[in-house]
């Protein structure tokens, strides 16, 4: 009867349970600012963080439902290892890490994985794909 | 590179981060806002046809039930017992809820089964029966053409709702776990609710006459666990039960209320 192209989320048609807290770690400030009007279309607490260290530092603070996490990032610690970290601290146990990427190839979805992420999204980012990435997350946690 | 054909698009913010060309990163910004507005207008529209399609097929099951010579607030206390039941079992408050909002249709086929047999006041002959078995099907049909939750659960309870836990159920004769959760509650739900309701060949059942029937299909007609779940809060069902008859909720109530 209806085909929809966009995703629904889990509390489109419901009232929102308990809102989900998201933590984007992204040193562009502009990419991060349309990650977070992106999330925006929902309910969703959101968090900012412009490098791994002070991702990592805020992700122990919140601990987030979801990190949106990039990849390359300046200072001591990359994407990978503050997604090892968060994937290795028994305090965020449901944390769950969705890595953004610009680079194409395998590899470095196999390191992401290999560091513990939950699902990967390539830049450019698709506003749909973060949603639906997101939802997904969500009716697993 | 430079030019007007190659424009840079990034520069230096003050405070030395990457980002983008000023004007680029505007206009970005507004096609993500008007994005934004109408996916949020989508899913208002989205809640309101799926509001008023809830609405007319619940008014449909209300019609399949009065045929059945049923009140109409049979369907309602389904709904609200299949969620108490669902919470009792550990289900998410989401799961429970729209059980609430799904359960209440599971008759809806019956509004395709003609009154003969419908309202044979004997049992019924081999032919009789598998006519009166349709109405599972019929209402998964029915139900199950939107790609709404809601209504795949519901079409799901209509379909499931006559399987048995030990696999001699219609229509495809499921045995146990391979029955959807929705299914074995709305099943257990149903059958409480209809043995404490009068009906015309017959006053109802006490409570404690059917939980005791109830009891005695565990492992049988239905699954232990949501058997045993269903016993273990009797009294705290059963109390909502004469408390859904007395206030007898709207349809409104049954799909607004949290």
């Amino acid at each position: 009867m209806w085909c929809l192209a966009l995703p629904i989320a889990p509390n489109a048609l419901e009232r929102p349970l308990a809102m989900k807290k998201i933590l984007i770690v992204e040193d562009h400030m502009d990419i991060r600012k349309l990650l977070r009007m992106t999330l925006e279309f929902d309910d969703f607490e959101i968090h900012e963080a412009a490098t791994g260290d002070a991702g990592w530092a805020l992700a122990r603070e919140l601990c987030p439902d979801i990190v949106l996490l990039d990849v390359m990032m300046p200072g001591t610690l990359n994407g990978l290892d503050v997604c090892r970290r968060i994937k290795s601290d028994p305090g965020m146990l449901h944390t769950k890490v969705i890595m953004l990427t610009a680079r194409v190839q395998a590899v470095d979805k196999e390191a992401g994985m290999a560091a513990g992420a939950d699902d990967y999204l390539m830049k450019p980012f698709s506003t749909l794909q973060v949603l639906e990435t997101i939802y997904r997350m969500e009716s697993a946690l | 590179m430079s030019g007007a054909f190659a424009p840079n698009l990034e520069r230096p913010a003050d405070d030395g981060e990457r980002c983008f060309d000023e004007a680029a990163s505007a206009q970005m910004e507004r096609f993500v806002r008007d994005f934004g507005r109408m996916y949020r207008e989508r899913n208002e529209a989205l809640r309101e046809v799926t509001r008023a399609h809830h609405a007319a097929l619940l008014q449909l099951s209300a019609a399949a039930d009065l045929k059945d010579d049923d009140t109409g607030v049979h369907i309602v206390r389904i709904g609200y017992l299949a969620e108490a039941l669902a919470m009792a079992l550990g289900q998410t408050t989401g799961y429970a809820r729209m059980l609430r909002k799904a359960a209440p249709m599971h008759d809806i086929g019956k509004i395709g089964t003609p009154d003969n047999v419908l309202k044979k006041p004997g049992p019924l002959n081999p032919e009789e029966r598998q006519i009166m078995n349709c109405h599972a099907a019929m209402g998964a049909e029915i139900l199950g053409r939107a790609q709404i939750p809601v209504f795949r659960m519901a079409a799901e309870v209509a379909l499931t709702h006559h399987e048995r836990y030990d696999g001699k159920g219609y229509p495809h004769g499921l045995v146990g776990d391979a029955i959807p959760l929705a299914g074995r509650i709305t099943a257990v739900v149903d059958f409480f609710d209809a043995l404490t309701m009068d009906r015309v060949y017959r006053p109802a059942f006490s409570v404690e006459v059917a939980l005791e029937m109830l009891a005695a299909e565990r492992g049988r007609a239905f699954d232990p666990v949501v058997v045993d779940a269903f016993l273990a809060r009797a009294e705290e069902i059963n109390a909502l039960r004469c408390k859904i008859t007395q206030e007898c909720p709207s349809f409104d109530a049954l799909i607004d209320s949290p």
